[in-house]
């Protein structure tokens, strides 16, 4: 049985390399890339004409309603996990509540769909 | 390093840990140098064209050219950018890309962290690669690339949840979030989980391959309408580790596809066992990987708002209905 | 000083460290990015306690979709401009306000007996989250269950009254 705290020294490695290697390679990196900026390089990039407007614009609020569905079934799916893994000692009754709970799920979804905010417009 | 981790921590141990991850880092580099190889060939073949074939014998040495060109070139950054946000952006989306990778089990002796709850620690911390893309697209300042981020993060986060909701199917089956005894389980049963779990599978791929963006989930990318999404002000080697991010994506989603539903390390008939796990385990991650550019070179683009409809009309429904065929299944018959 | 102790206190720095930043940025989407580094710190320390089921529910749901929303949420307003300086008095009540939070939680901390006995969850964390949920807490688990039902349509029907206004 390996031991708690190795495997988290082992996730913790991992997570360290993980951002050294970008460091390192950018910092190496800058020994032998060239540096010569001059205003025209420094111009956002709009397929070779001059930028106009603004880009941090307002955006549509379906974006939002993705983002709130996506919470929303996010924390729904977390519940699921500890259910799936204890199944086996919980028995017909642990079916029942979820399949409750995987009704209102769907509800939710259901109403979602007819009030049309699935779509893409 | 089974017998590593059971150890109490002494410096040692600490440096084989170490030493282990830094040499699958360089396997996993390695890998990402080839699959691009391999893919451009791949797809080059499907299309009648040759592929790479320049540099070095048969074109091997391609990839290592390219990245030595982008470690040449200039890191610029646009004078309107939000210039902390889009030099750390892409170290937001590499870094979890390769953390993923610690709780991967090649065999049952050779794997990394094994925590007990290592099918959701992948799912977690893959999730915050959303945050990178989207940041970087917001940091760039640039129309296309905040459009680009936006619907990459739309597009991530929408097929997560049919992604998270697939292989429940699995987890009811084993028992357990631990991706050893996932495996383990599927030589108990005698078969691979794609058999019991096929609906799980493939909505499990299909959300996959979205996630990865990926076509025909290429959408942010777009190179005809967005020129290249959230990474359109990118250049140099911060470009390159959002590429690196994408294809260490690639290596983790085969390797997870490999052990949750094509057994592993297992061999597919008892009488085949002599040859050893890592090969089984190599063969079907690398089929999983060649699926992967075979779909790239076969499938067109998808529309967005076909995108959108598939990930929430078609699979989260899928997805709720194979848990609850898998739990029904499981209370009855066993 | 155990490994474990400078765990700790690394991942405390890291988390009070986020929030400060998260305060002191004045670019909304700096605020949601330390934000979401205060969310994986607190993971960090969650796995600290042993409750790597907490932890890994925290990563998901706090620096994956909650941080993410918050992103989006922000692309919803106009996100150019910068946060303005409270006024005095606004920095007054709200010192008022945090002193007094800081004062409640201290002293709850103070007067709560703590069982000094050591616990060790590492082995079936799930499962046992699992057994008590569906055994033990059956009616606030289907409670949540309406919760969130509720909070799904609320959010659609806000969602799409903006949506027709903007129209």
């Amino acid at each position: 049985m390996p031991l708690y705290t190795n495997n988290y020294v082992l996730v913790t490695i991992f997570l360290f390399l993980g951002i050294l290697l970008p460091v390192a390679a950018l910092t190496f990196g800058r020994f032998l890339r060239p540096n010569n900026l001059y205003p025209e390089k420094q111009t956002t990039y709009e397929s070779g004409v001059e930028p106009t407007g603004e880009s941090w614009i307002q955006f549509n609020v379906k974006y939002y309603i993705y983002a709130l569905l996506f919470v929303i079934f996010d924390v729904e799916t977390i519940f699921l996990y500890p259910w799936a893994v204890a199944y086996d000692k919980l028995g017909l009754f642990a079916l029942i509540e979820m399949l409750i709970f995987i009704v209102l799920l769907i509800i939710g979804l259901i109403y979602a769909w007819k009030k049309k905010v699935l779509e893409w417009k | 390093m089974e017998q590593y981790l059971t150890q109490p921590l002494s410096l040692q141990t600490f440096i084989i840990f170490f030493a282990s991850a830094v040499a699958l880092l360089l396997l996993v580099l390695g890998f990402v140098t080839y699959a691009i190889y391999f893919e451009r060939k791949v797809i080059g073949w499907m299309q009648a064209r040759i592929g790479p074939n320049r540099v070095g014998p048969l074109g091997l040495l391609q990839t290592v050219a390219d990245v030595l060109k982008l470690l040449l070139k200039e890191d610029t950054i646009p004078k309107k950018a939000d210039k902390p946000l889009f030099l750390i952006a892409p170290i937001i989306a590499f870094v979890p890309s390769f953390a993923v990778l610690a709780v991967i089990p090649f065999t049952d002796k050779l794997h990394f962290a094994d925590l007990g709850v290592g099918l959701l620690y992948y799912l977690a911390i893959s999730s915050i690669s959303t945050i990178g893309v989207l940041v970087g697209g917001w940091a760039s300042n640039n129309k296309y690339a905040l459009i680009g981020g936006m619907r990459s993060a739309a597009q991530m986060i929408s097929y997560e949840i049919p992604l998270v909701m697939s292989v429940i199917g699995v987890i009811l089956i084993t028992g357990s979030l631990n991706l050893i005894d996932i495996v383990e389980r599927q030589r108990e049963i005698g078969m691979w989980f794609i058999i019991p779990q096929f609906l799980g599978f493939i909505i499990f791929l299909i959300a996959s391959i979205s996630e990865l963006n990926r076509t025909p989930f290429d959408l942010p990318e777009a190179e005809s309408e967005l020129v290249a999404g959230y990474h359109v002000e990118y250049s140099g080697f911060r470009f390159a580790f959002y590429m690196l991010a994408e294809y260490v994506y690639v290596f983790a989603m085969s390797a997870l596809t490999t052990v949750l539903f094509l057994g592993g390390w297992l061999p597919p008939f008892e009488f085949l066992s002599f040859i050893p796990g890592i090969v089984w385990f190599i063969l079907k991650f690398s089929a999983v990987v060649f699926f992967l550019f075979w779909v790239r070179a076969t499938m067109p683009r998808i529309r967005v708002d076909q995108l959108m409809s598939l990930g929430w009309k078609v699979l989260l429904p899928l997805a709720l209905v194979n848990i609850f065929i898998t739990a029904v299944v499981k209370e009855f018959i066993a | 000083m155990s490994g474990e102790f400078i765990a700790f206190f690394i991942l405390s720095l890291f988390t009070i460290g986020g929030a400060v930043f998260m305060i002191s940025f004045t670019r909304v989407v700096h605020m949601v990015v330390s934000l979401a580094f205060t969310f994986l710190s607190i993971a960090g320390l969650y796995v600290l306690l042993e409750a790597e089921f907490v932890a890994v529910t925290q990563v998901i749901v706090y620096a994956g979709a909650v941080a993410i929303m918050m992103l989006f949420g922000i692309m919803l307003t106009p996100h150019r401009e910068q946060e303005e300086d409270a006024g005095r008095a606004q920095k007054v009540v709200a010192f008022i306000a945090v002193a007094a939070f800081f004062l409640i939680a201290f002293f709850i901390i103070q007067g709560t007996t703590w069982d000094p006995s050591v616990h060790h969850f590492t082995e079936d964390n799930t499962t046992m989250i699992g057994k008590t949920i569906f055994t033990q807490y059956v009616i606030p688990f289907e409670l949540v269950s309406v919760l969130l039902l509720v909070a799904l349509v609320g959010a659609i029907i806000l969602a799409k009254r903006e949506e027709n206004d903007s129209e």
